[in-house]
């Protein structure tokens, strides 16, 4: 119970901080964007555009939600050491693996209600047009959430590795380039050497799989329908192993650093 | 002195360096250079806004794709998977043939015998949209007219928006869209008034949907005209294409008019253009008997179609 009122007022805390820093006037212009995108987009006629106009909300949502997560983390532990507010915090009686689980659910949080506002947004922009909500625009969602946390303790593991900058640059790079590092994967395993496989599944397994997360395609296009039941449990399970992985090596990193 | 008087003298002389931008045309692109060669990098208005635009059009046009085949992405097989004999998975309707070609393209997510992620592998099929795509059929081209507009709309010197767009508009039996075919590409013509492969497809409209050679015969002649004012090296590949296709076309309707001597100039001038062309030799080598005139047909007869896989004049493989 101590526990969860620790983890909760340190994310309480990240919210705040957010709050603070204004960051989600970034998520309002974004927001803005998308409304006058829509806006441009009606000037065509939306006639024979459903599938279109679902395309382009779900690659921008996908798109922007994954750059706030990455922003949002990479800059929240760096920050607390630069400016020095980590001492109060450590000083008191939480476990660095406390604070490094509440920090991260605080930057989970962010980004769900960051996501939540594009979503909203979005829903209205897409309504204005009259396309229909079907249910694996649910889906879609629930499991772009899911994939926000992997994004959020990638990324808070490399902000403790390495400096901010280099940290969000990497972050970007892995996040929006796992897609690409897969489908190279693929190609090189087929045509590769037999001796070169066994590594090739290893990048693979190691490589954060966030492209599993993106229903984008399902959602734009006619006629796919909702996933199964099996297939959103087992995203929730590869959530939950592969950000406790992540966590686990923030821990191992900060429990011994000297700050 | 006061800060805004000097920003107001730098606003000043910007906007009347602005005003004068025009002029630099000429030096960034000058007069006798094919402007179909590289519009998009070397044209005035190749501002990086021009350059954003034609980024977005070559977005569409790959979307445009994807929605033929709702969504499965594709790609085409490498060199490598060629040599080794893969093929692919082909389709079942050629209703759009004159689109893109399916034999050599697969599936971007590998189907399960050949993928060896195991479960990742087998989540990557269940949430994205994926099928067996062997022998598949395609949603109707009509469908993704919206995005050609949009495309040309962004981007008028994206010539495959013009020419793609105006063969799906053409597609089915319906008379009306033939001639808003034929106004879609004369609208692509003014923005592009020296682009072969829109004069070819507006030829190849004429003939093959609306059926009025000599309006034919007046766009191929002027796509002839603008082939011979540049040296055939300084034209781009694709539109290379579309002049051969116009060279053939045209030598078709002279042959329907039964104007001979005009079909044989033709012919021989596009076999010295490109040497060792199949269907011009063939046309030139036939039996005068083959070759005779239909005048009293020609309302009711189309010209036989040369060997023409690419009637629009450019590949489509890239769009995968």
């Amino acid at each position: 119970m101590k526990k969860l009122q620790i983890w909760k007022a340190l994310a309480r805390g990240v919210i705040l901080e957010t709050v603070r820093r204004k960051d989600l006037w970034v998520v309002a212009i974004l927001g803005f964007l998308i409304i006058l995108s829509a806006g441009a987009l009606g000037f065509f006629g939306m006639k024979g555009l459903e599938s279109f106009a679902k395309d382009l909300a779900a690659t921008v949502l996908g798109g922007m939600s994954s750059v706030l997560a990455i922003v949002i983390t990479s800059r929240m532990m760096p920050d607390e050491i630069k400016n020095r507010t980590l001492y109060p915090l450590i000083a008191r009686p939480i476990s660095r693996f406390d604070l490094l689980f509440g920090k991260l659910i605080g930057a989970v949080a962010v980004s769900w209600i960051s996501f939540a506002i594009l979503c909203a947004l979005t829903a209205v922009a897409l309504s204005i047009f009259s396309v229909p909500f079907e249910p694996i625009m649910s889906q879609y969602v629930l499991a772009r959430m899911m994939g926000l946390v992997v994004v959020c303790s990638v990324t808070l593991l490399l902000s403790l590795v390495m400096t901010p900058s280099a940290a969000t640059t990497m972050s970007f790079v892995i996040i929006f380039g796992s897609g690409m590092i897969t489908q190279g994967l693929l190609l090189a395993y087929e045509g590769g050497q037999t001796g070169m496989q066994p590594l090739f599944k290893l990048i693979n397994a190691i490589t954060p799989q966030v492209g599993l997360f993106d229903l984008g395609s399902r959602a734009a296009n006619t006629n796919w329908g909702p996933v199964p039941a099996w297939v959103m449990g087992s995203l929730a399970l590869y959530m939950v192993l592969y950000s406790a992985a992540m966590l686990s090596l923030s821990w191992v990193k900060f429990r011994n650093q000297a700050v | 002195m006061k800060v805004w008087f000097p920003v107001t003298i730098i606003c000043a002389l910007a906007a009347v360096s602005g005003f004068n931008v025009s002029d630099v045309k000429d030096q960034v692109h000058p007069k006798g250079r094919y402007s179909g060669l590289d519009a998009h990098e070397t044209h005035a208005s190749a501002s990086l806004l021009g350059q954003f635009r034609t980024n977005i059009s070559g977005w569409l046009w790959v979307r445009a794709d994807l929605y033929l085949h709702n969504g499965v992405t594709m790609r085409p097989l490498s060199e490598q998977e060629v040599l080794n004999g893969r093929k692919g998975v082909g389709s079942s309707d050629n209703a759009d043939n004159q689109l893109h070609d399916d034999s050599k393209v697969v599936t971007v997510i590998p189907s399960a015998e050949r993928d060896f992620r195991g479960i990742f592998g087998d989540l990557d099929r269940a949430t994205k949209a994926y099928q067996d795509m062997t022998g598949h059929s395609h949603n109707n081209p009509k469908q993704s007219l919206p995005l050609f507009r949009l495309m040309t709309w962004l981007d008028p010197n994206f010539i495959p928006g013009w020419t793609t767009g105006a063969a799906v508009l053409a597609m089915g039996k319906d008379r009306n869209s033939y001639f808003e075919a034929v106004k879609l590409l004369n609208e692509g013509l003014e923005k592009n008034p020296d682009s072969i492969s829109i004069l070819d497809q507006l030829g190849f409209t004429y003939i093959a949907r609306v059926r009025d050679l000599a309006s034919a015969e007046k766009v191929l002649e002027r796509a002839r005209a603008t082939g011979k004012r540049y040296e055939l090296q300084d034209i781009p590949a694709d539109e290379q294409e579309s002049l051969l296709s116009a060279y053939r076309w045209l030598a078709l309707v002279y042959r329907q008019y039964g104007k001979l001597d005009l079909q044989y100039a033709v012919m021989r001038e596009g076999l010295e253009l490109f040497p060792g062309d199949a269907v011009l030799e063939r046309m030139l080598n036939a039996p005068p008997l083959v070759l005779a005139p239909q005048k009293e047909r020609q309302e009711e007869v189309r010209p036989e179609e040369p060997d023409h896989s690419h009637e629009h004049g450019h590949d489509h493989d890239h769009a995968h």
